[in-house]
């Protein structure tokens, strides 16, 4: 084991500091919101134990609740959907573009963007025509009329209105990362495959995507631990409403702790967030443990 | 295994970091105060050292320095009431030398999250903003704020206050807050816009509910909201609701004389309905938040705002200046007295009970609230103001829009508070989720009626 050649204790001595800092800031917080979780509590006052009744209210109760889980298990769908497409655009980039770099660069500007310019950018693409929203107008002028809507306050279109702006801002941060692990791959080996007569998108079948399927991973991971997170995009452009219409599981999280006061109901909600996280990340992980057996 | 010139590299940039903060505490020392440490005797002493050279108080007895935590939500450099902020805190410095005040200026909602997270750890400022009655309740209960029964009576502040404003932050006899604000809820209308479209000012809900479609065949955008902070929907609404009920409508419902499935209730929800649907509000009203939908009005894009009076300091700058009129909230169906307006208590000033320089803060609050009515009149911010204020208006520069708004507070017999400020919070969110939803989707009135009843009862 000691291929490092430093004492157990050096390295522990390396590891500590961040080890603290992740148990301070990550473990502890999760263990302390747990256990707020149930709590009757307002955030001020005095607080009552109510042991499950949190999560009993939570889990069949509210009515805010399920659809704003699935909401966000959509939101999670669509952005892993992606990724497919953003290692498309990198293989396109990657075997057509001479200098790559310049149209990889172009493509993650919206990632380094903060969500906020983001979230106003496009609230002003969806607005109303009159209020000078460029989508409507361009519809309009190109003879669609029938095709305009309030984007962002239709409530059975306006999550998909916002799914759609993630989607833009992160295709550049996915297409990216798999572009890089395109990179890595050796090219002797598209060589010898030409020479057996594999070439172009049969390549990719054969030889691009097993052999990326770590970073896919890494991808589908982000992609899916981050929307389960999403909460700024939802709350610049549209704070969960109309009506809970946009509301996913952070959202309404907040609104319970910090709008309606009831931090121990916010906390149970909180509890449920981290739960589906690390379930989700086993079973993916999981997932792609078989997948990479199978083909390497 | 630290060898030992790597201990003396690490005492020497110990030292190092410590003269920068030295070298940095002694830049701050033109106000002669510690910035940070109250306490801390060490920091303290070190801090005054460093200093004595430069600016050591002439004669006086060297009293302790005091740092007091202001927070407040006048962040906007722009906005005068900004300015006047620091005006009184440097005139108060200048006289007491051994009081620093520190300000955190803050948004409202910002300022709202982090009082709520101070309190959640018992660390509330020395001095905080909050809202009236039910707002403010949970903190009185939880023993954060202290009594200022005393320090009101110093000086004669209590009677530079309008007659029953106090009563909206007092419990049990303990006053707690002082507010800066009193405000009623009117409709604000742009003359010019009235004009092309060739409407009255409407005296009646239903000619109000006439006149929205008049413009809106003139192509005239009738009304501007900004419904994506949804207490502004819900203020309109309960103006309407004022109107069919009558006053105290929700302390019937808390005290279960009432339920929100009232005759009343119901028709005031038809009547905001039919204002909706007759397409009062601007396309996507839901996405605009306050100041978005604040513009229209301001950009004479819509022909009226109902807001409440402190939207005249505002408006008074913007491009519409000197078009705009103000009228009451007409009578619904009939009903109603058009002198009963929408009350809106404004922010109020409270005392951390755990302030380590109570008195000292004490006497600052006081001296602050003494002149805040003066120093506001000057900067032209003192329409809708909690305390009386000396002066003539029209002299001093004020429009006729402010004349006008300043006429109708003379004519107020009273109303109700808005739903926030009058319901726990958890009935509360449910109300103004509700009435938000109105604006996207026509819904039975009855159905409205019967979520909020079951917001109320889930939230008891």
């Amino acid at each position: 084991m000691n291929v490092l050649r430093v004492s157990k204790w050096t390295i522990a001595a390396f590891v500590l500091p961040c080890l603290i800092v992740y148990v301070g800031l990550v473990f502890i917080p999760v263990l302390v919101s747990m256990y707020s979780g149930l709590l009757d509590w307002n955030g001020i006052g005095t607080s009552k134990f109510v042991g499950l009744d949190n999560f009993k209210t939570l889990l069949f109760d509210d009515p805010v609740f399920w659809p704003s889980v699935r909401r966000t298990l959509m939101f999670a769908v669509f952005s892993m959907a992606e990724i497919p497409v953003a290692l498309f655009v990198a293989i396109l980039l990657n075997r057509f573009v001479k200098k790559p770099n310049f149209f990889v660069s172009a493509y993650f500007m919206p990632v380094i963007l903060s969500v906020v310019i983001i979230g106003q950018l496009w609230k002003t693409i969806y607005n109303p025509a009159a209020m000078g929203g460029m989508l409507n107008q361009v519809l309009e002028q190109i003879g669609l009329s029938s095709w305009t809507h309030s984007w962002l306050t239709e409530p059975n279109i306006a999550m998909y209105s916002l799914y759609f702006v993630a989607l833009w801002q992160y295709l550049g941060y996915h297409t990216l990362i798999q572009f890089t692990g395109i990179q890595n791959i050796s090219a002797d080996i598209y060589e010898a495959a030409k020479i057996d007569g594999a070439e172009g998108l049969k390549a990719d079948w054969y030889i691009t995507f097993p052999m990326n399927i770590p970073i896919f991973k890494i991808s589908i991971v982000l992609a899916f631990i981050g929307s389960l997170q999403a909460f700024d995009m939802v709350m610049v452009m549209t704070a969960g409403g109309p009506a809970h219409a946009t509301d996913v599981i952070s959202t309404h999280m907040y609104n319970m702790s910090f709008l309606s006061m009831k931090y121990g109901y916010g906390s149970s909600i909180a509890t449920f967030l981290v739960a589906l996280c690390l379930l989700a990340t086993v079973v993916i992980n999981f997932i792609f443990n078989r997948l990479e057996r199978k083909y390497t | 295994m630290i060898k030992q010139s790597n201990l003396i590299k690490l005492v020497l940039a110990g030292v190092l970091a410590a003269s920068l903060t030295a070298c940095g505490s002694g830049n701050n020392g033109g106000n002669n105060a510690n910035s940070g440490g109250e306490t801390d005797a060490g920091k303290n002493n070190a801090a005054t050292t460093n200093n004595g050279g430069t600016n050591a108080p002439a004669e006086e007895p060297k009293k302790e320095n005091v740092t007091i935590t202001f927070q407040n939500i006048y962040p906007d450099p722009t906005d005068p009431k900004n300015g006047m902020l620091k005006k009184i805190v440097a005139d108060y410095e200048k006289a007491n030398p051994h009081v620093k005040i520190e300000l955190d200026s803050l948004n409202t909602d910002q300022q709202k999250l982090k009082l709520k997270t101070q309190a959640a750890s018992k660390e509330v400022p020395d001095i905080t903003i909050v809202n009236p009655a039910a707002q403010m309740q949970p903190f009185v209960e939880a023993n954060l704020f202290a009594p200022l029964n005393d320090m009101v009576e110093q000086n004669g502040l209590k009677d530079t206050f309008q007659e029953g404003i106090l009563d909206w932050y007092t419990f049990d006899n303990n006053l707690y807050a002082l507010p800066d604000g009193n405000n009623i809820g009117l409709v604000y209308y742009n003359k010019e816009l009235f004009e092309q479209g060739g409407v009255k000012v409407p005296t009646t809900f239903e000619e109000m509910v006439d006149v929205v479609k008049a413009l809106k065949a003139k192509g005239i955008q009738p009304m501007a909201i900004g419904e994506k902070d949804s207490w502004t929907g819900s203020f309109l609404f309960m103006n309407v609701l004022l109107r069919t009920n009558g006053p105290g409508f929700l302390k019937d419902v808390a005290a279960g004389t009432k339920t929100f499935e009232d005759p009343a209730f119901v028709e005031a929800v038809e009547a905001f309905q039919n204002l909706v649907q007759a397409g009062a509000f601007q396309e996507g009203a839901t996405s605009f938040d306050y100041n978005a939908g604040e513009n229209l009005f301001k950009t004479g894009k819509a022909a009226m705002y109902y807001m409440g009076s402190w939207a005249t300091g505002g408006i008074e700058t913007s491009s519409v200046n000197g078009k705009v009129g103000v009228f009451k909230f007409p009578t619904v169906g009939g009903k109603g007295n058009p002198n009963e307006f929408m009350l809106a208590p404004g922010s109020a000033f409270a005392i951390s009970a755990n302030s380590k320089h109570l008195q000292e803060t004490k006497d600052f609050l006081n001296y602050f609230m003494l002149n805040f009515p003066k120093e506001a009149f000057a900067v032209k911010g003192a329409v809708g103001l909690a305390q009386k204020v000396e002066g003539d208006f029209k002299a001093a520069g004020y429009s006729d829009m402010a004349m006008e708004v300043l006429g109708l507070f003379k004519e107020v017999q009273g109303g109700d508070l808005s739903f926030d400020n009058t319901m726990n919070p958890g009935t509360s969110q449910g109300h103004l989720t509700s009435i938000q939803n109105l604006f996207v989707q026509k819904k039975d009135s009855a159905e409205v009626a019967k979520e909020h009843q079951a917001a109320f009862e889930s939230n008891k």
